[in-house]
């Protein structure tokens, strides 16, 4: 029964995308779809016929379904709504980020396959910013390790604390940018848009459709639901069930969760209306900017104890 | 009124946020933001030792705070602001090296104070805590110094030092003499004051406020 919590993640990954974008038509005065929209497009692209170019490998048609089944994986190992399912023992961070690395190497490799201009465009700027977000995601992370003594996201999250002290806020504001330039959100990437030049993950999905693309979207949404678990894990676990999962325990977790989950998506939808995107080559700035405030998280904690 | 100060970490935070506003320093390249962070930078200054006033209760320390607070939160941001607004700079800073790495920079060298000062300190307490980051403060004020090339910006580096050294003085004795805070504040004072006069000068004789141009023989 608690090792099925990764199908939460699985369902409703997409509901979360429609929600930001609800969220951030809302603020910016819009009706905007509805939450339901999403799922009528992976129907809509699960139906459809694929074209495939005849230049492409293997591994072009093998890319949706690694990214698809490692995103899947990792979502097994990470705590949702309990601590305590058959998967503790491999719920390690370092395994996690490594996992999302498989899937981002896979992507990459396919942007190259088709031999676009924008898809090698889309890969070089993902491995790009990928080798700035990974280290600070580590620190943040490694923060919150540290007060747990454990790399286990089940021990981080079982510690049962809003960890408060200035080391946490640091490594939080670390981590969320982080999240942002993972998920290719807005500073860093528009994720509403095709236009050639400020493109990243849509450059790299551009030779896809139809059922690869419908895989390649719902893996993108369920990375973006798994990182907001990752940091309600991490940086605020009250409420998550330690021992065995009874139905109350279910139901007042799970309505727990769904509140940290609203609360992620509208953060998201803030900073996505109120920041404009930056230049690509104003990226070092801002993800150098965050990598020295999660070292000083980390510096911070090992001088403070706190 | 301690416990929740204890409870929020609320000291911890103060020169937590002291340090942070002297960290990204190193990332604005606007001359105004550069005054804004340090005006919030003094500001938080003058709210810790005020908060440290209401743990041990002396009422100097509370004249220290409101004399910080109006000194170096109000007068000299009112000054520099003016001299921003006089010279018509450019917003742009242009550094010698790149923001991400003054960035990296500065983030070394605050692990740098804290590797040293690891053992064989004097001070416990939170006290211990905010020694260290106001060391971190006056060597992030030197770098600044030595990384611009406008003449504001070296000022307003100079006045990180000077808040660091403060707050230095400030964990180490719990506030000195009123005489001397009074001093120091002056003397600060008039150094911005004569400084920004120069900067202006500068300015006016040479055409451009970047300090290279100083080397070249005038007539």
């Amino acid at each position: 029964m608690e090792a099925l919590q990764f199908i939460i993640i699985l369902i409703f990954s997409p509901m979360l995308q429609g929600l930001i974008k609800k969220f951030k038509a809302n603020m910016q005065g819009r009706l905007g779809p509805g939450i339901f929209q999403t799922y009528y497009d992976l129907a809509r692209l699960l139906k459809k016929d694929m074209v495939v170019s005849n230049v492409t490998s293997w591994i072009f048609r093998a890319t949706p379904y690694i990214v698809f089944i490692s995103t899947l994986a990792a979502s097994m190992i990470v705590p949702v709504i309990t601590a305590q399912y058959p998967f503790v023992a491999v719920s390690d961070v370092i395994a996690l980020i490594y996992i999302f690395g498989l899937a981002r190497f896979f992507m990459a490799l396919a942007g190259l396959d088709a031999g676009t201009a924008f898809g090698g465009e889309g890969s070089s700027r993902e491995m790009t910013v990928a080798v700035l977000v990974e280290p600070m995601m580590v620190l943040s992370i490694f923060t919150a390790a540290i007060s747990a003594g454990s790399t286990n996201l089940a021990m981080i999250a079982k510690t049962q604390n809003i960890f408060y002290s200035p080391s946490h806020v640091l490594a939080f504001s670390a981590f969320i940018v982080a999240v942002i330039a993972e998920t290719g959100r807005i500073p860093v990437d528009n994720p509403d848009t095709h236009l050639e030049l400020t493109m990243i993950h849509e450059g790299m999905l551009l030779e896809y459709s139809g059922r690869y693309l419908a895989l390649m979207e719902w893996a993108h949404y369920m990375k973006q639901m798994l990182l907001f678990t990752i940091a309600v894990d991490i940086f605020f676990p009250f409420g998550i069930v330690a021992g065995a999962l009874g139905i109350t325990g279910f139901a007042a977790s799970f309505g727990i969760y769904t509140g940290k989950m609203l609360f992620m998506c509208f953060l998201m939808a803030l900073i996505e209306s109120t920041r404009a995107k930056m230049r690509f080559f104003q990226l070092p700035s801002l993800l150098g900017g965050a990598f020295v405030l999660s070292a000083l998280s980390l510096l911070i904690y090992i001088m403070m104890g706190r | 009124m301690q416990n929740w100060i204890e409870a929020f970490y609320v000291i911890d935070f103060i020169s937590v946020g002291i340090l942070l506003t002297a960290v990204s320093m190193n990332a604005v390249s606007r001359l105004e933001t550069c005054v804004k962070v340090y005006t919030l930078n003094s500001l938080l200054l003058s709210l810790l030792i005020a908060i440290v006033a209401t743990i041990i209760g002396e009422a100097h320390l509370y004249a220290a705070s409101i004399i910080t607070m109006l000194g170096k939160g109000i007068l000299i941001p009112l000054f520099l602001w003016k001299i921003v607004k006089q010279m018509k700079v450019t917003h742009e800073v242009e550094p010698y090296i790149s923001n991400t790495l003054s960035l990296s920079i500065s983030g070394i060298l605050v692990a740098v104070v804290y590797a040293s000062l690891k053992e064989g300190i004097f001070v416990t307490g939170f006290a211990k805590n905010v020694f260290q980051i106001s060391l971190a403060v006056i060597l992030i004020g030197l770098f600044i110094m030595i990384s611009r090339r406008k003449a504001i910006t070296q000022i307003i580096g100079l006045l990180f030092m000077e808040n660091g050294l403060f707050l230095a003085g400030f964990s180490l004795t719990f506030g000195m003499p009123m005489v001397i805070e009074l001093g120091v504040l002056f003397d600060m004072l008039m150094g911005v004051i004569i400084l920004g006069f120069f900067a202006v000068q500068i300015r006016k004789a040479f055409r451009s406020s970047d300090l290279d141009k100083l080397t070249v023989l005038k007539g």
